[in-house]
């Protein structure tokens, strides 16, 4: 636990998941064409991070380790989905099109995602995780997916770590062999490491239902709302408003500010 | 003193057909510790195992008065706390006081209770303050001790410790057999399965030794099992062992887990 634990860290879990869920469901339904409202999205979550006192630094480098996955994914989109045809290049006797409907997915699904990712980075290192499991249980989330969520994190370590053991051990003793031999080791190990997870999913259970695990997780952490997790609530769903409503452009003062600022940046 | 734990001609096989135990009986009395000692492979964890409920194999199990059953296994674990000899399998939460309190919220306690309880164990194992700990982050010795917590929070009579020394080092195992001395004080009944003899030597009341054939061969007061040579020789609990001082080179025997003296 941090010492000087910022105001997000010690808001409740549910509090925590209510407004950044209702934010990234915002940021989702806002049709692409909005591009200011997207800005104004950011600048929220920027204000949450500041109140948060995480290391900007550290949450866009957490941000650009998860950013390739969304790429990878949409990187295809701007040569598959039809429409009119803007640009278009040809690989030997592979003709690709880019379109201008796919160009707007793509902005879309990227610029969407690395709202949401931002803002999850910053709720992930503002929270614990096992709090987070027990407001999701509060929230009456399905015990089994809990218990799952539960289990992955805390035996992940545990399983990275015998990999790595069975790692070691190859390389130990490994002379340079070919590559189809290579191959049939990583089977092996693959093999081996189900089976050692098995395994030891059977003793876990078995020490579970020695101390009389009957399928419920309970937990002695009680969890009590404070007003500034109402006040939390209320002021993100306020700016949630605002935007989605558009009134916020009608106050003067902030549409010259955007229109000064925030359009050139973009 | 009262008798608490009655087996009667116990046998059990794995699923693929391997003899794990064969006509076990033995005995244990209230407020008793005794210690279980065996070479590798000898069925001493699946005696425990049994004991407890999870595996079924054959043969007349009682606890407290009651015969091991479907209906009153639950009633049993109540009254008697396993710990795993892998700290990994037995710590399964996130934070350490989420795996201490979970037997006893599994018991339907009252949270307050529970609290109470957990906090009570963790002091008692010297881990005052882990609470919310990640039991992952915590040393080997601290996994050891956390595992015992996570067992004396439902106060159970009798504990049974399986392997509680193994891979702790000397002075952690030191503090580790202080913790079960205040066990023992307190009135509990222990039973621990080890191959280490110089625990049996600090704290049996009496041993139970295995044989390679996966039953006991030998039960009594612990000086009279732990000065049985032939005994412990022939169980492979001690070895010949050759050793060099200097120019002369001279067998003799070595006990395991002993730090053994040259005369």
């Amino acid at each position: 636990m941090k010492s000087n634990a910022g105001q997000i860290e010690n808001l409740d879990p549910r509090t925590k998941i209510i407004s950044f869920l209702a934010i990234i469901i915002c940021i989702i339904v806002t049709p692409i064409s909005r591009l200011k409202d997207f800005g104004l999205y950011f600048l929220l979550i920027m204000a949450i991070e500041i109140f948060s006192k995480l290391i900007f630094r550290q949450v866009v480098k957490r941000v650009f380790m998860l950013l390739p996955f969304v790429f990878i994914i949409a990187i295809v989109i701007p040569f598959v989905q039809e429409g009119d045809v803007c640009w278009s290049m040809k690989i030997g006797c592979l003709r690709l099109h880019v379109t201008h409907e796919g160009i707007w997915t793509f902005l879309n699904i990227v610029i969407k995602a690395s709202l949401s990712l931002f803002l999850l980075v910053v709720a992930s290192l503002t929270t614990v995780f096992s709090d987070f499991l027990k407001g999701l249980e509060m929230f009456r989330v399905p015990h089994l997916l809990i218990m799952l969520m539960s289990f992955m994190y805390r035996y992940i370590y545990v399983l990275l770590e015998e990999a790595r053991r069975l790692m070691r051990a190859r390389s130990l003793r490994y002379y340079g062999s070919r590559y189809v031999e290579q191959f049939r080791v990583v089977g092996y190990m693959i093999g081996v490491l189900f089976i050692r997870t098995y395994e030891r999913a059977e003793r876990i259970y078995n020490a579970m239902a020695v101390r009389g695990f009957t399928g419920e997780i309970m937990s002695v952490k009680r969890f009590r709302m404070s007003p500034l997790d109402f006040l939390f609530i209320i002021v993100i769903i306020l700016c949630l408003i605002c935007i989605v409503s558009g009134f916020i452009y009608r106050i003067e003062y902030v549409n010259k500010t955007i229109d000064a600022h925030l359009w050139q940046e973009l | 003193m009262a008798r608490i734990i009655r087996v009667l001609n116990l046998n059990y096989r794995y699923p693929d057909g391997t003899v794990g135990l064969k006509d076990v009986s033995f005995e244990v009395e209230e407020g008793e510790t005794v210690v279980i000692i065996g070479a590798n492979g000898t069925g001493k964890s699946t005696l425990f195992m049994n004991l407890m409920g999870v595996l079924d194999g054959e043969g007349y199990i009682e606890v407290t008065g009651l015969r091991l059953n479907r209906v009153n296994v639950k009633a049993i674990r109540k009254n008697m706390g396993m710990v795993f000899q892998n700290p990994d399998d037995q710590l399964f939460c996130p934070t350490v006081m989420d795996d201490v309190s979970f037997g006893p919220l599994n018991l339907g306690w009252d949270k307050n209770l529970v609290l109470d309880a957990s906090q009570k164990a963790l002091a008692m194992v010297g881990l005052e303050g882990y609470g919310l700990r990640a039991s992952y982050h915590l040393s080997y010795g601290e996994k050891k001790r956390a595992s015992i917590a996570t067992v004396l929070s439902m106060n159970p009579k009798i504990l049974l410790l399986d392997e509680p020394t193994s891979g702790l080092d000397p002075r952690s195992a030191s503090k580790f057999i202080n913790v079960l001395y205040a066990l023992k004080s307190q009135g509990k009944t222990l039973l621990i399965v080890t191959h280490d003899i110089f625990l049996a030597q600090e704290i049996a009341d009496r041993v139970l030794v295995f044989s390679e054939e996966k039953r006991p061969v030998a039960m009594g007061n612990y000086k009279e099992i732990l000065n049985n040579h032939d005994l412990l020789l022939e169980n492979n609990l001690i070895h010949q062992h050759r050793h060099r001082h200097n120019e002369t080179v001279h067998e003799h025997e070595h006990r395991h887990g002993y730090t053994h003296k040259h005369e």
